[in-house]
């Protein structure tokens, strides 16, 4: 996978030290290095977030020891302040920010193109355009920063990162590494107070305008087939859809094409000779016009007329892909798009097939929480409240039936919207967080909401793992990123401490949490500041512990004779476990999907939903 | 030479990233250049899923609609929403298990079976959860079960790999006694698909 090639060229660089808060598409780069870092003599962490994440592997660079930091790419919004002050006072030591990208959004609140940080911080941007080449140029990237003792930004994307591809590695991990630092009490270059902030600028100017002017070889700028009348300027994934583009469309003698590794600053000396030998140039780049913005600027500098296509041709919304690639470059020759491949048409069915968004899982606990909290709501007459939400699984609440997620902004948004409703309108407001979100970004909402006198219920949903990105250990886990126990930091006594009266329910039992969640409302309604913690383990943990540990898991039916078909089970929980059989009247449960959470069991009101296959005595264990 | 493309779809959680991994795996005992573009995160909760392997030289990672040789269908409803990624000589190994998602209206079994034989695809299918079940006890191996079921009735895979290669890629994928049932699994899998070639 690329993210195990760029943890893989990282360690081949030398580094001893790497943090990271996990984020799709970036988080295996930790993973993997987590999973050898007792091997490979290296410390590895999951930070809080990425801001704290960077300022430790920061730190190690600042000091000599050569450090990693990964995250997705609105994780860079989160450490931008560090960034930006980073790229003024630089480094001791190779210093590597990857920045996962996701364009096409396919886990993601937004696209955004981080190349833009680069130029924003004035931190050169290294772009891999396969696993392969991820590998060989996050040592590039180390050794640019080594070079220019500044920080370097890794832009990797989705499909880049989770490609798997074979690697063939060219060297063994050193076995020696710099692991102790030192710390220079330089006072100038550390503490940006203005007299300093200014000098250090004119360091981190004058880095910039070298590497626009020096980088410009390999395996920065690489340049094939020169000489062309027609030539395409690429980066990225694009540059490999465009190399298969052209081979499948019997163009590769036609171009010269040019290879960017190196968008940010764009090294000016290739690309003008390029500019001056082609009459048309075509730049194929994901998203935004980094590149061509960069090279039609070159070519104004340079008094260069030749003509230059971008983005008025390639897509600018989504990923690219080699269909895309191949139409684009068909349309800038002012050809018809004619394909190679012949789509089927989608199918003509009826009922049309149903859209299918991600749902949670079967014995997700979040589906317990929301109907424990939207019943007690209705218990405590807590009329048409307004759920403001966050960054997780949970974020699935936004669907029928549930409707319990009407915001999901970033990451820890959920509490500082909630705050800000609660002072401009009169609908009650809950806030829903994951544990791991409120660990990163939800504690300074949380206090604000005491502090500014607020009105919003704060709801934690603790599945005690950072769950989306695949059950990364967080400080309420009791374990590190290198699986050492860990002190645990309870989020009850937390909020307690903000001044928050605080319940903490296990959602597993329905009827009791109910009770206690109704009560904490009740209180909210008469004016008190209110916290809920609903505890329970995220059910594909449970699943695998119980996998793991030869426990067998309850499997529940429904009672066709107890049935009426009312249909409560489906409508109010949306378990896909529980399906309706095409024209049947009772829905049924897919055994072999069912985990036992027996939720399902506790809302049925004609007690139908019975055990089919009893667990072990020990089931609970799973779930703990 | 133009690259073989396999559209591995279905639901999130049926083991289609792990599909993905040993036909990875099995390309490089065979040999073989491969890309395999996966997607993680919210999109594996239950949504549809697609896993794009691409076997031969070459970097693009994605397969354009129209260009899949090889088609895995691990449910029927994926399998019929991503025909477009087929064209009439495409071979599609289908698993014979239509989940719906939640709180939605969909088409029957038979309709959908009927829709894509008119495209003039081949189609094979096979309940590979069922034969799952029967070998490993729960339906957690019915991609490999696919996986043999594919490989018995794609002449491309055939050209390919040998039968061993992806054996040994289950060796290198699964661990303990994982190895030996999805083995079985996969064995299961290509029993059937010869019945059918």
């Amino acid at each position: 996978m690329g993210n195990e090639a760029i943890a893989r060229g990282a360690l081949e660089a030398g580094i001893c030290f790497a943090a990271a808060y996990p984020g799709t598409p970036s988080t295996e780069i930790m993973e993997a290095l987590a999973s050898v870092a007792k091997d490979a003599g290296i410390y590895v962490e999951w930070s809080t977030n990425e801001k704290v994440a960077f300022e430790a592997a920061y730190a190690a660079a600042m000091s000599y020891v050569k450090s990693l930091t990964t995250m997705k790419h609105v994780g860079v919004n989160v450490a931008a302040d560090i960034l930006m002050s980073s790229a003024y006072a630089g480094v001791n030591a190779g210093f590597v920010i990857v920045s996962a990208d996701d364009p096409g959004q396919h886990s993601s609140q937004n696209e955004q193109d981080n190349r833009w940080y680069g130029m924003h911080a004035h931190i050169p941007v290294v772009e891999p355009s396969s696993p392969r080449d991820a590998y060989k140029l996050i040592k590039a990237a180390y050794m640019l920063s080594e070079k220019y003792k500044h920080p370097v930004l890794f832009r990797s994307t989705t499909r880049i990162s989770h490609t798997r591809q074979p690697v063939i590695f060219e060297q063994d991990i050193p076995v020696e590494k710099k692991c102790k630092g030192r710390f220079d009490r330089d006072i100038e270059r550390w503490v940006l107070v203005p007299a300093h902030g200014r000098k250090q600028k004119k360091r981190m100017m004058e880095v910039w305008r070298k590497v626009a002017e020096d980088e410009g070889v390999e395996p920065f700028i690489r340049i094939i087939n020169p000489g062309m009348k027609k030539a395409i300027i690429a980066s990225g994934i694009a540059y490999s859809h465009v190399m298969e583009a052209l081979e499948l469309l019997g163009k590769k003698d036609e171009y010269t094409v040019v290879k960017v590794s190196l968008p940010v600053p764009l090294p000016y000396k290739p690309i003008l000779r390029v500019l001056k030998e082609a009459q048309e140039v075509l730049v194929v780049e994901e998203l935004d016009p980094v590149l061509e913005m960069q090279i039609k600027k070159i070519a104004y500098d340079n008094g260069v007329t030749t003509k230059i296509c971008g983005k008025d041709i390639v897509p600018i919304n989504g990923e690219l892909d080699l269909d895309s690639v191949a139409r684009s470059i068909l349309s800038f020759e002012g050809r018809e798009p004619i394909m190679p491949w012949k789509p089927l048409e989608p199918l003509k069915l009826e009922p049309p097939i149903p859209a299918r968004p991600p749902v949670m899982c079967a014995g997700c606990p979040h589906r317990n929480t929301y109907y424990i909290v939207k019943t007690a709501a209705n218990k405590a007459g807590l009329k048409d409240p307004i759920f403001t939400g966050d960054i997780g699984c949970y974020t699935l609440g936004y669907e029928p039936p549930f409707y319990t997620q009407m915001t999901s902004l970033e990451m820890g948004g959920s509490i500082g919207v909630a705050h800000g409703l609660s002072k401009v309108v009169d609908e009650p407001v809950i806030a829903v967080i994951g544990d791991s979100t409120f660990y990163h970004a939800g504690l300074p909402p949380s206090i604000n909401i005491v502090y500014n006198k607020g009105h919003a219920v704060v709801l934690v949903l603790d599945n005690q793992y950072t769950a989306m990105t695949g059950h990364q250990p967080h400080p309420g886990t009791g374990l590190t990123a290198m699986g050492e126990p860990a002190v645990r930091v309870p989020i009850e006594k937390l909020l307690e401490t903000m001044g928050y009266k605080t319940y903490v329910i296990n959602p597993m039992n329905v009827k009791e949490s109910i009770n206690i969640v109704a009560e904490a409302l009740k209180k909210y309604k008469d004016g008190e500041q209110v916290a809920i913690v609903s505890r329970m383990k995220c059910a594909l943990q449970a699943v695998r512990k119980a996998r793991k540990e030869g426990i067998r898991l309850p499997v529940y039916h429904i009672v066709e004779d107890k049935c009426t078909g009312c249909m409560v089970c489906v409508k109010l929980l949306a378990c896909p476990a529980i399906v309706v059989p095409k024209g049947a009247k009772k829905p049924k449960i897919l055994t072999e999907l069912c985990v036992g959470c027996g939720l399902c069991a506790q809302v049925c009101p004609f007690n139908a939903i019975e055990i089919f296959k009893e667990g072990s005595p020990n089931w609970l264990e799973a779930w703990k | 030479m133009a690259r073989y493309n396999i559209l591995v779809t279905g639901v999130g959680g049926q083991g289609l990233l792990t599909l993905g991994r040993v036909v990875g795996n099995a390309a490089i005992l065979a040999g073989i250049d491969a890309t395999i573009a996966e997607t993680h995160g919210l999109s594996q909760r239950g949504g549809s899923l697609i896993v794009q392997i691409r076997l031969g030289e070459g970097e693009s990672p994605l397969i354009p609609r129209g260009a899949a040789d090889l088609v895995i269908g691990m449910e029927v409803l994926e399998t019929a929403r991503r025909i477009i990624y087929a064209n009439p000589n495409t071979r599609v190994a289908m698993n014979k298990f239509l989940w719906p998602p939640p709180l939605v209206d969909y088409p029957d079994l038979e309709q959908v079976i009927g829709k894509i034989k008119e495209t003039g695809v081949k189609l094979y299918m096979i309940d590979a959860n069922r034969i799952s079940e029967d070998v490993v006890g729960s339906v957690i191996s019915a991609n490999m079960v696919m996986l043999g079921f594919a490989y018995a009735v794609d002449e491309g895979l055939k050209r390919l790999f040998d039968k061993k290669h992806f054996l040994q890629a289950i060796e290198k994928v699964f661990k303990g006694k994982a190895v030996e049932l999805n083995k079985k699994a996969f064995e299961a899998g290509y029993e059937e698909g010869l019945k059918q070639t």
